[in-house]
């Protein structure tokens, strides 16, 4: 090559750089930012279900063209269910990665110490699995969830108990955000539906490594169901020791959340299932939109397992955020947020996403399909669980 | 609620198998102290690694009517690893002159267990499981009790025997004991305490391994499993005293039946509360615990 070839080649090189790059740097990508629980103490395994669930999300805003003709990339940063960690991640996510929104929190503390900051630094947040009434009770214009809350979950089990005539119920909560809101909730509901139910409520440490002196007060009680609000281990132990005193499989127990949905139940738990109900948010049987579709498809085919809720939620909130900037036709957190407000979106279910400014716990929040599922044989799928009650919305 | 005479026995035999498994934990941490003057921050961590050793064992290779040879092959494979972190991690404090060792220990030790919960998600993933059991439910009287905390209980009761046979009759025993007392007489009388040291930290951590592998059926198997266990295991070597064996075995149970009476006869979300009551009157009436020597330092 003669220098003067060369000179040209650089010549046109440098005038490339200059002046075609220039639509290249304005096409840089959106980025969703994802803070979910990686490592301990959080709880791991939602966290990595988020995970998943946020890496479908933008894989399917990639294959259809990304969002406002721009490429979808995602900055996942791990809370470890730690309030002050979660802070610092958002505090990153904003200033350095500059992402125009948040979702992934699976710890209400989390959730609700990031708010505190983001109602300063403006950028929308969305609670995945977040119960706590204070995630979105606040009516800060930047919090938004899609989970189901206290009065919706409890109202689902109440509909159950009712369903099938029971009048005696016992609930063991941990004392927890969590377990205290429901416990309450449902003394809440039973006293102004004057629904006639005898209930007793026993509160536990979730750190406790023994329940049976709370289960044999339980069965003094003679219960007709247990409502089961433990998270985790607590939740395991009460199983294993309900079927120690007796309680189980005779008296039927409600698991406050889906943990037996996950393929681990029939690990731990082997032969004594029976009776065990849980409270689930989605079931294959579950009416899909056509991104639901996509994504079980996609999940089933990667993680050679049926999506769970934990990831379909995760999915669901990055179709969501795409759907408020297309809508907005802008990244600006009060557009997008303006777009929220009043726009009614397609997440993974069929029942349509919105976020009213209602009262309440039920401000900026979006609830899934709630319903109570029982296994009617040893190693069932969740796919074949009974759909014991459903929430008529 | 009615407080029964069965009640109370149901409460008592509760509260004492509780009791037995916190007291195994308790005495790993308080003998490593008594030996190699170090607090071991990580013995939650390796009360997980015989959780972990026990699923893998009982799960896949050995079958639940087998579970025993897991829990011998858990607490050894504990020991092991105890054995070759000892030498890498706490022997440079005493290998060469060191200023502030206490500082040292908590650092390294806290770090091995940050260390070791991250190996933990990162092999096992980060979901719950459990070793299979095919002990039947066993009554106690008039209490109904998992067979896996029976024999849990039953084998905790074994090995702290054990333990105590191995301090008081053999050679070894009488070495730990001397290097106890005092580390220069020890090593001026041919104790080689540095090789003790390691010796007596891998007895210790395989204590947190066995406590790990019996409760892994009953509270399962996962990264921070470990956490309470340490918790509860600080909580006796106060009420104990720090470096006494008995005062680990009596602050065990003490805890276990204070937590579990209180639960009982009180009020159930208080539980640990009443543990840290009691731990709060032992620092005012006996500051160094139960049975804890007053030290006089320069």
């Amino acid at each position: 090559m003669g220098r003067r070839t060369l000179m040209a080649a650089v010549a046109a090189m440098t005038a490339h750089v200059a002046f075609v790059s220039t639509p290249i740097l304005a096409q840089d990508p959106i980025v969703l930012g994802v803070i979910a629980p990686l490592s301990p103490p959080g709880e791991t395994a939602l966290g990595q279900l988020v995970k998943r669930g946020a890496e479908l999300g933008a894989d399917y805003l990639n294959e259809k063209g990304g969002i406002l003709g721009r490429k979808v990339t995602l900055s996942i940063q791990d809370s470890a269910g730690k309030n002050e960690q979660g802070v610092a991640a958002y505090r990153r996510l904003v200033t350095q990665d500059k992402a125009v929104a948040v979702f992934g929190f699976v710890h209400s503390g989390v959730n609700i110490a990031v708010n505190e900051v983001a109602k300063e630094m403006g950028v929308p947040t969305m609670g995945t699995q977040t119960g706590a009434g204070d995630v979105t009770a606040k009516k800060y214009p930047i919090a938004f969830r899609t989970h189901a809350v206290d009065p919706p979950r409890a109202a689902t089990w109440v509909g159950w108990i009712k369903k099938n005539n029971w009048k005696r119920v016992a609930i063991l909560a941990e004392t927890t955000d969590f377990g205290i809101g429901l416990a309450k909730e449902t003394e809440k509901q039973n006293k102004d539906g004057n629904l006639g139910l005898e209930i007793q409520t026993i509160m536990f440490d979730r750190t406790t490594t023994d329940l049976l002196p709370q289960l044999l007060q339980v069965k003094a009680f003679k219960p007709d169901a247990i409502v089961n609000i433990g998270v985790g281990q607590p939740l395991e132990l009460m199983i294993t020791q309900a079927n120690t005193v007796g309680l189980l499989p005779d008296v039927k127990m409600v698991t406050s959340y889906d943990a037996p949905a996950r393929p681990q139940f029939w690990q731990i738990h082997g032969d004594k299932w029976k009776g065990v109900s849980f409270i689930a948010f989605y079931s294959p049987k579950s009416e899909l939109s056509e991104l639901g579709k996509w994504f079980a498809k996609k999940y089933q085919e990667k993680f050679n397992e049926p999506p769970v809720y934990g990831a379909l939620n995760a999915f669901g909130n990055a179709v969501v955020f795409a759907q408020a900037i297309e809508k907005a036709k802008s990244t600006d957190p009060k557009a997008m947020i303006e777009a929220l407000e009043t726009g009614s979106f397609t997440g993974w279910s069929a029942v349509p996403v919105t976020f009213p400014k209602a009262e309440g716990v039920l401000w900026h929040n979006w609830s899934p399909p709630l319903m109570v599922l029982t296994y009617t044989a040893k190693d069932q799928s969740v796919g074949d669980a009974e759909v014991s009650y459903t929430l008529d919305k | 609620m009615m407080y029964t005479t069965e009640l109370l026995i149901q409460t008592v035999i509760s509260g004492l198998m509780v009791g037995v498994l916190y007291a195994l934990m308790a005495l790993g941490i308080t003998f490593i102290y008594s030996i190699v003057k170090t607090i071991n921050w990580a013995m939650g961590e390796f009360y997980m690694i015989g959780s972990y050793i026990q699923f893998v064992a009982v799960h896949f290779l050995l079958g639940p009517n087998y579970w025993w040879l897991a829990v011998i092959i858990s607490t050894a494979g504990t020991f092991l690893a105890g054995y070759i972190i000892e030498p890498i991690l706490i022997k440079p404090m005493y290998a060469r002159p060191m200023q502030r060792r206490d500082d040292y220990a908590t650092v390294v030790t806290i770090a091995l267990l940050l260390l070791l919960r991250s190996l933990a998600v990162a092999i096992g993933g980060p979901n719950q499981y459990r070793p299979e059991t095919n002990l039947p439910i066993i009554w106690l009287g008039p209490l109904p009790q998992e067979g896996a905390r029976v024999a849990a209980s039953f084998c905790a009761v074994v090995a702290l025997g054990l333990f105590w046979l191995v301090i008081k009759k053999t050679w070894v025993g009488l070495a730990l004991r001397a290097t106890a007392q005092n580390r220069v007489a020890a090593q001026t009388s041919g104790v080689d305490v540095l090789r003790l040291d390691a010796t007596a930290f891998a007895i210790g951590v395989a204590m947190a391994g066995l406590a790990g592998a019996l409760l892994a059926p009953l509270f399962m198997v996962f990264p921070t499993n470990g956490a309470v266990a340490t918790v509860k295991g600080f909580e006796i070597i106060v009420i104990g005293g720090l470096g006494s064996i008995p005062g680990a075995l009596i602050g065990g149970l003490l805890l276990g039946l204070v937590e579990s009476l209180g639960t009982s006869f009180i009020s159930s979300p208080y539980q640990n509360a009443y543990g840290f009551l009691l731990v709060i009157l032992v620092l005012i009436v006996k500051p160094n615990g139960l049975f804890g020597e007053k030290v006089r330092e320069a």
